[in-house]
């Protein structure tokens, strides 16, 4: 009954979303939703994603609304939302939109297939016996994200390191240091700072036990990672910590990038875990530690780089200035 | 070491190079290792086409049993296609090899042995959720390459590419919690066996949401009028046009064959109408174009319908043929990108009215050009017209007569694009240079042009040793397809000169844009309509 | 746990609604940022519908303690789809971070993060030399 219950305020949240008209509102109902969002994984037996999902939907919302921050409030900024009904060219009015939309509805829900009886989900049985002997540990999930499905993971992880080249390439600043002063404007109490001295190693305390503990438990490396992230950049805005440049983090998210390929590679498609056949479960843990460990340390570089650029170096040109460099392909050899 | 063992390494060798390029070498250093990786790699593929030709090549990714791991493989037309890629991305690395140096070229490297991997690991994959992963890296992967530039426009059409493909690949996603709800397996083979005994009323939905992505993915109706211009405009070298209108959508061409083989041949007459309509419909943009790229991406898109069309003729030789034409399309298509971008090098402009005389300025390139261009409107002795000859061979009274009436918009864009080797130069035209990033540049094209002609002179042989189908040409039949072709080619010319070379009522479709708004509706129209149409007659 | 309504599970037809109210918001925002959060709903209705898909009989997380005997694997809730939507969760986040990225670039250069102007004067750019 309870999930039923939160289905319908998280189906609310959501049109109010959608219905919003101010930016900060929709930030706000999405910060509403994403927690109702991880509550419903929790009841339906997935605390893995559950987790990850919070821990994403706290870094996305601050994302956003650092953007949405620098949008309307810095000089040179927008002045006011929109909120004349213009003439939509470009979007839909609400009503042929509303119509169009529950259209697409009945139909889906018309030609939906009705779960077949017969099948006994084989596959889930198979992974729930085997794991344990396959790739070891206790947790089914980080099973199948590091031992089965480990060649999904790797473009996983790759994915997050071109986001991260992606982002400092397409940032309008080509340098990498920030200027004194610049890096936080968040302001500075007494008491934020003490609080967050006691804080800071109580976090980074909980991202090691997540990395330590994925395999037996709920957790494992993305989390930890996104522990380790948020201690270091707690760090860097509150007590003004400077010690690891951008460049720095970036190369070594690669390097540890290059790492995560080449352990299961040495692991699993080469089969040296199969060929330790005596110390195998101590191999597994190993390996299951060390990936997640890995994975962690990526995250954290990367989330870490990702937030910098965004909070410290992603604001609006000041007076004088230069803009983004453009290449433009005037007088260029574009072949 | 068995092939087998190795295949996963076709996909993470370029990608772990892409990073370790990135991260480690100098500059100079650089290109010489990409250029002679890509070389090398030659080597692999060759073999693994080899391998597949005599079994397929497979392998479950950490040797896990059953259904429970990846399962990577090689069969003949995966082999094929893996070895295309590595011949495409060799030849434009080659082209690319003397680009002078700015401060992204590594990242451009990066980027480019990126895809060339994912492209593999696209062609290599049996994983329905891996195919997911892979499409959305490549998907960000090619992003990044349209915005490369940086300038405002780019990144515009950029953000629409991301955006729209993130909605299409949600409803790819849905519709496989479909098919696994149903089929309980992530294979696709395992995945086809259990559909062969399933009512086909359970999958007109998980059918019709993933056919709508791959649809959209190989730039059917839907997204026809906005997909070349992102793919082309954007991103000012040619090369990344080139490599998106060669292989990228070739891969989504790709994902089409397997899942209508999954599905076991549903909505073969849906998408037969789709492609003649995709078709005709690049056939019309293109003629209204006069940028360059834009003019060769919407003759990709008209070339992709026919061979959309081609495939779903259920009509054996017809699909042989779309799949050597496929081969030959990225052939000649690279050849004729990389010729206009030496062309509109020379000439400093991209707009097709301006450049004359072509062939006076620089000869080599404009026969290699020419080549290429008679490989794709199915001149006589040439790849074209082999595999145009075969693809409408299941094709009978009006869809043959209307395949031809598209072969004749073909050639009439491409008397239209060569309007640029005659007359004079009408405006101040670089010197050519005769150093040797030059003889670099010409040497490719004119590769890709010899690859155009040996396919065409020995097509049959080239059909039975890429697909293992026997297939035989008849000299009747051969003759009165090159009557045809000349037939159309008198009436094309008369056609431009009397006709279209005075009107300019083409150039209003020229402005024709949609939001990103109306582009996810008229997704979901299409989407609608194949739902009805596939849970009407099939259920 | 929880039913069936009308045939379909309720797992079905709320991340169905969800992923229409999204498609909704979708074609109807004027606010590009809307837009990107639109579509992190419409992926998170995805998600939901994958984990429901695993949960439909038992919402017994499928992690053990030391010793354990999995005697009867069917009460216990699908380890697959929960470690898909892991890796999708985090190609989600990866996606909508170069999505921002590109956003507050456009907004630098056109001074607007509404689609309607924005739109304008980029057709207006794309028009090709003549």
């Amino acid at each position: 009954m309870t999930t039923e219950i939160l289905l319908i305020f998280w189906i609310i949240t959501a049109i109010w979303i959608v219905l919003a008209k101010k930016t900060y509102r929709v930030m706000i109902f999405f910060g509403v939703f994403s927690l109702i969002t991880s509550v419903i994984y929790l009841f339906l037996g997935a605390p893995d994603v559950a987790m990850a999902e919070a821990g994403i939907s706290a870094f996305t919302t601050i994302f956003f609304i650092v953007c949405i921050e620098k949008y309307y409030s810095r000089g040179g900024g927008l002045k006011a939302e929109m909120e004349t009904d213009a003439k939509p060219k470009n979007h839909f009015k609400v009503i042929p939109a509303l119509l169009f939309t529950i259209g697409l509805c009945v139909l889906f829900v018309f030609f939906a297939p009705v779960q077949p009886e017969y099948i006994v989900n084989e596959l889930r049985d198979q992974y729930l016996l085997m794991f344990m002997s396959d790739v070891g540990g206790f947790n089914a999930v980080t099973a199948i994200y590091l031992g089965y499905r480990v060649y999904d993971t790797l473009f996983e992880a790759l994915l997050l390191v071109i986001a991260v080249v992606a982002v400092v390439h397409l940032s309008w600043f080509d340098q990498n240091k920030v200027s004194d002063g610049r890096h936080s404007e968040v302001e500075q109490s007494r008491m934020t700072k003490f609080a967050m001295r006691i804080i800071c190693p109580v976090i980074l305390l909980f991202g090691m036990y997540l990395v330590l503990n994925g395999h037996i438990s709920a957790g494992g490396g993305f989390l930890g990672g996104l522990a380790f992230a948020g201690f270091v950049i707690c760090r860097f805005l509150v007590l003004g910590v400077y010690d690891l440049p951008i460049e720095k983090a970036m190369k070594l998210e690669e390097l540890v990038f290059i790492n995560i390929i080449i352990l299961p590679i040495l692991a699993i498609f080469t089969g040296v875990i199969y060929i330790a056949w005596d110390a195998r479960e101590l191999f597994q843990n190993i390996y299951l530690i060390a990936m997640n460990a890995l994975v962690g340390l990526k995250v954290a570089f990367g989330f870490f780089v990702l937030f910098y650029r965004y909070i410290a170096i992603e604001r609006l040109p000041d007076e004088g200035e230069i803009d983004v460099v453009e290449f433009t392909d005037e007088g260029e050899d574009i072949r | 070491m068995m092939i087998s063992q190795l295949l996963p390494f076709f996909v993470i060798t370029p990608v772990l190079i892409a990073v370790f390029l990135y991260v480690f070498f100098s500059l100079k250093i650089v290109r010489i290792i990409a250029i002679t990786v890509q070389a090398a790699f030659m080597i692999p593929a060759g073999w693994l086409l080899m391998s597949a030709r005599e079994t397929d090549v497979l392998v479950s990714v950490g040797d896990y049993d059953g259904l429970l791991g990846i399962i990577l493989r090689a069969d003949l037309l995966a082999a094929v296609f893996v070895f295309l890629t590595v011949f495409i991305f060799l030849m434009v690395g080659i082209y690319t090899y003397q680009t002078p140096y700015d401060r992204t070229k590594r990242l451009y490297l990066f980027l480019i042995f990126l895809l060339e991997g994912v492209l593999i690991g696209l062609f290599l994959t049996r994983d329905f959720f891996n195919i997911f992963v892979l499409v959305e890296v490549s998907t960000v992967v090619v992003t990044i390459l349209l915005m490369y530039d940086r300038t405002r426009r780019n990144m515009f059409a950029g953000m629409m590419f991301l955006m729209v493909n993130i909605v299409v690949m949600q409803m790819y996603l849905f519709g496989l919690g479909y098919l696994y709800m149903l089929t309980g397996v992530m294979d696709m083979e395992g995945a086809s066996v259990v559909i062969a005994t399933m009512d086909s009323n359970q999958l007109a939905l998980p059918y019709a949401l993933i056919m709508t992505s791959i649809a959209s993915k190989c730039s059917l109706l839907p997204m026809i009028t906005w997909l070349p211009k992102v793919n082309s405009l954007t991103g000012s070298r040619f090369t990344i046009a080139a490599i998106m209108s060669g292989l990228h959508i070739k891969a989504g061409v790709y994902l089409f064959m397997r899942f209508q083989d999954v599905f076991g041949d549903i909505g073969m007459d849906f998408f037969l109408v789709i492609g003649v309509v995709t078709a005709v419909a690049g056939v019309i943009l293109a003629l209204s174009q006069t940028e360059i790229r834009l003019l060769l991406a919407y003759s990709t898109i008209a070339q992709v319908g026919l061979i959309i069309v081609g495939l779903n003729l259920d009509y054996e030789y017809s699909r042989v043929g779309s799949l050597f034409h496929i081969v030959n399309h990225s052939l000649f298509k690279v050849a004729l990108f990389l010729c206009a971008s030496q062309i509109s090098y020379l000439y400093q402009t991209k707009n097709i009215q301006k450049i004359r005389g072509a062939f006076k300025q620089t000869p080599l390139i404009a026969v290699a050009n020419i080549i290429a261009i008679l490989g794709i409107v199915g001149a006589p002795l040439f790849n074209g017209s082999i595999s145009k000859y075969f693809l409408v061979y299941g094709a009978d009274g009006p869809l043959e007569w209307i395949i031809i009436l598209i072969n004749l918009g073909t050639i009439l864009v491409f008397v239209k694009y060569a309007t640029i080797f005659f007359g004079k130069p009408l405006t101040k035209v670089r010197e050519e240079e005769t150093l040797v990033s030059d003889t670099n540049r010409r040497g490719v094209v004119f590769a890709l042009g010899a690859m155009c002609i040996v396919l065409g002179i020995g097509g049959v042989q080239a059909i039975y040793f890429l697909f293992d189908v026997p297939v035989t040409l008849t000299f009747g039949g051969y003759m009165e397809k090159i009557g045809i072709f000349f037939v159309s080619v008198i009436i094309a010319v008369l056609l431009y000169k009397y006709v279209l070379a005075k009107r300019t009522f083409l150039s209003k479709l020229n402005g024709l844009n949609l939001s990103f708004q109306k582009i996810c509706v008229s997704i979901g129209i299409f989407f609608a309509i194949l739902l009805v149409y596939i849970g009407v007659f099939y259920g | 746990m929880i039913g069936y309504i009308g045939g379909i599970h309720v797992l079905e037809i709320f991340p169905i609604i969800l992923f229409f109210i999204s498609f909704f918001g979708i074609i109807t925002s004027r606010n590009i940022v809307k837009s990107i959060v639109c579509i992190i709903l419409m992926q998170t209705a995805v998600i939901l519908f994958w984990l429901g898909l695993g949960a439909r009989i038992s919402n017994l997380p499928p992690i053990f303690e030391y010793g354990t005997y999995i005697d009867d694997p069917s009460m216990i809730a699908d380890p697959l789809p929960q470690a898909l939507m892991l890796t999708a969760i985090i190609i989600g986040v990866a996606v909508t971070a170069i999505n921002i990225t590109v956003l507050n670039a456009l907004f630098r250069k056109y001074k607007t993060v509404e689609w309607e102007p924005m739109q304008a004067q980029a057709f207006e750019d794309e028009k090709p030399e003549m």
